[in-house]
């Protein structure tokens, strides 16, 4: 019994250090200077690879600023049109016929989506700008927010609504005072979600932004493009950071809403 | 259909940004790659295609995208499935149960990153092995980045996807009371291992088919791992793609054009197959 014990203990063990080092690896990276074979650990442990990226021409903070706006602008408006629009296809006769459809985007791969879409993003002058890539991503996301809000709708908010216009109060009244006090921390994971969605792009954001606009991904792919591994670990840790942190309050919220 | 303008509203929104993107992007490229619209094209013509399949690129791309994406969610399936049935109790609270979330935390881009750092020839592991003394020199570590069995692509696929199968198997093991029917079945006098392999795994794979082909759709077009940890030849469905459709060959485009058009019948007939298969909702 105790062997077993202790062989469980172990596989815990290593589950643990396989989800925890690549964080330390690319942090450590990050502080990092000559790091030669065969030595485990660099040769230097220094700041310079962030004051150079932060405050001496290496634009990490603006790209970290660019990304910032895009995921936050997809995921407001695909979070908010996602919850109106869904509602529509969960109440309508054609529900799975709808849903259906809406799953056909999230589906494809974002970077052929990107490169079949990219000919109508050039007539519109939407390639290179952030406008572009907002647009782009949305069309990832909002079908991504609606496929998580229609299982929200259920016979069970409908009852509550039918039950305020009964007693005389509006639409609006019962959206305010009903619908909103429940949705809240689904509206509030899905926001996470899209958040996430747009942060992580890659492939769409490439193409549609043809470079120009340089996201964090954008970085972090040019920095190993130059072999630069330092930045490159530098720029990830900046990716990391924002999903770690909503991941954790995400967590938290599921946990205290199951309570 | 529109009894309120908040309908109008709603279809709109799921016409301009579900439905219109996908015919305009589809019918862009079918028309394309069949000759009808582009600057080096002169009107209809099978050409492209035919000049698509003389080599076999594309079918071996096809096939390699598969194999990645079957061997991965593979691994991903086994051991998240045995982490929930041995551990599913650790996994629903305490300090796992949110250390199970950091590979999430993770971009594709940073994962192919990460791993081509950790199993790379010069990579930490690499120099693990040198100070152990189980390689001499830097040539003799196996390639695992950008080898020809693809283990570098696989292991990041399979880091990133686990946790989601970690999450999915261990909530339907309370969901489906799992335990209870394992408990039951012991009673009866099960052995431990009958349980797991005819009662256990069984729930759970069933439970969890519409959710591993899902899976099985999204990692088809994966294009960040396999550009990054890959190799130049065979190439999967979405870096071949690109490189048909981005690099300096004009009269690549069609062909690109017409990969797109193959991957995007091929994923949709899936997706119709596994949602009409699906008697329960389509709900993530």
């Amino acid at each position: 019994m105790s062997t077993i014990f202790k062989k469980r203990n172990i596989l815990l063990w290593l589950l643990a250090v396989a989800f925890l080092t690549p964080i330390i690896t690319l942090f450590y990276l990050s502080f990092s200077k000559d790091w030669r074979f065969p030595a485990i650990l660099p040769e230097q442990f220094t700041t310079e690879s962030w004051r150079y990226l932060f405050f001496s021409g290496g634009n990490i903070g603006p790209s970290f600023v660019i990304s910032l706006v895009i995921a936050l602008s997809v995921a407001t408006f695909a979070t908010l049109l996602g919850f109106i629009t869904s509602k529509y296809i969960a109440y309508h006769k054609y529900r799975k016929k709808l849903l259906m459809l809406t799953y056909f985007p999230f589906a494809l791969s974002p970077v052929i989506f990107a490169l079949c879409l990219k000919f109508y993003f050039i007539k519109m002058s939407l390639t290179g700008n952030l406008q572009g890539i907002i647009l782009a991503q949305l069309i990832i996301a909002l079908p991504y927010s609606v496929i998580f809000f229609t299982g929200f709708w259920n016979q069970r908010i409908k009852q509550y609504e039918d039950l305020v216009a009964t007693l005389g109060g509006t639409t609006s009244y019962a959206f305010r005072k009903i619908v909103m006090p429940i949705a809240k921390s689904l509206i509030l994971v899905c926001f996470f979600q899209c958040f996430l969605i747009s942060w992580f792009e890659f492939g769409l954001t490439s193409i549609i932004g043809y470079g120009k606009v340089e996201t964090l991904t954008i970085k972090v792919f040019q920095f190993i493009s130059e072999a630069n591994i330092f930045y490159a670990a530098l720029s990830c840790c900046l990716l990391i950071l924002p999903p770690v942190i909503l991941l954790w309050f995400n967590k938290k919220f599921i946990i205290q809403q199951a309570k | 259909m529109f009894k309120k303008p908040v309908n109008i509203i709603s279809f709109l929104l799921l016409f301009v940004f579900a439905i219109l993107p996908l015919a305009l992007g589809f019918s862009f490229a079918l028309a394309y790659s069949f000759g009808l619209i582009g600057a080096l094209n002169k009107g209809f013509t099978l050409d492209n295609w035919s000049a698509l399949f003389e080599s076999n690129d594309v079918i071996v791309s096809f096939i390699y995208s598969g194999w990645l994406a079957i061997a991965s969610l593979t691994l991903s399936v086994v051991i998240s499935m045995a982490i929930a049935i041995i551990f599913h109790k650790k996994f629903t609270k305490g300090i796992y149960s949110y250390l199970i979330y950091m590979p999430l935390a993770f971009p594709s881009i940073v994962a192919a990153f990460f791993f081509a750092q950790f199993l790379g020839n010069a990579g930490i592991l690499s120099r693990i092995f040198y100070q152990l003394g189980i390689i001499d020199k830097i040539q003799s570590f196996p390639n695992l980045v950008n080898d020809q069995y693809n283990i570098g692509i696989i292991i990041a696929q399979f880091f990133l996807s686990l946790p989601f199968f970690t999450l999915l198997y261990t909530g339907l093991y309370q969901t489906e009371r799992i335990d209870e029917y394992a408990q039951l079945a012991n009673s009866l006098g099960a052995k431990k291992s009958q349980s797991i392999f005819r009662i256990s795994i069984p729930i759970l794979l069933k439970k969890s088919f519409p959710n591993i082909v899902m899976y099985f759709i999204f990692k088809l077009g994966a294009y960040e791992v396999p550009l990054l940890l890959g190799r130049s030849s065979p190439e999967t469905v979405s870096v071949l793609a690109v490189r048909k459709l981005q690099k300096f060959n004009l009269y690549d485009i069609p062909q690109g054009y017409a990969v797109a058009v193959i991957y995007t019948i091929i994923i949709l007939s899936l997706l119709i197959i596994v949602l009409r298969t699906n008697k329960n909702e389509y709900d993530i």
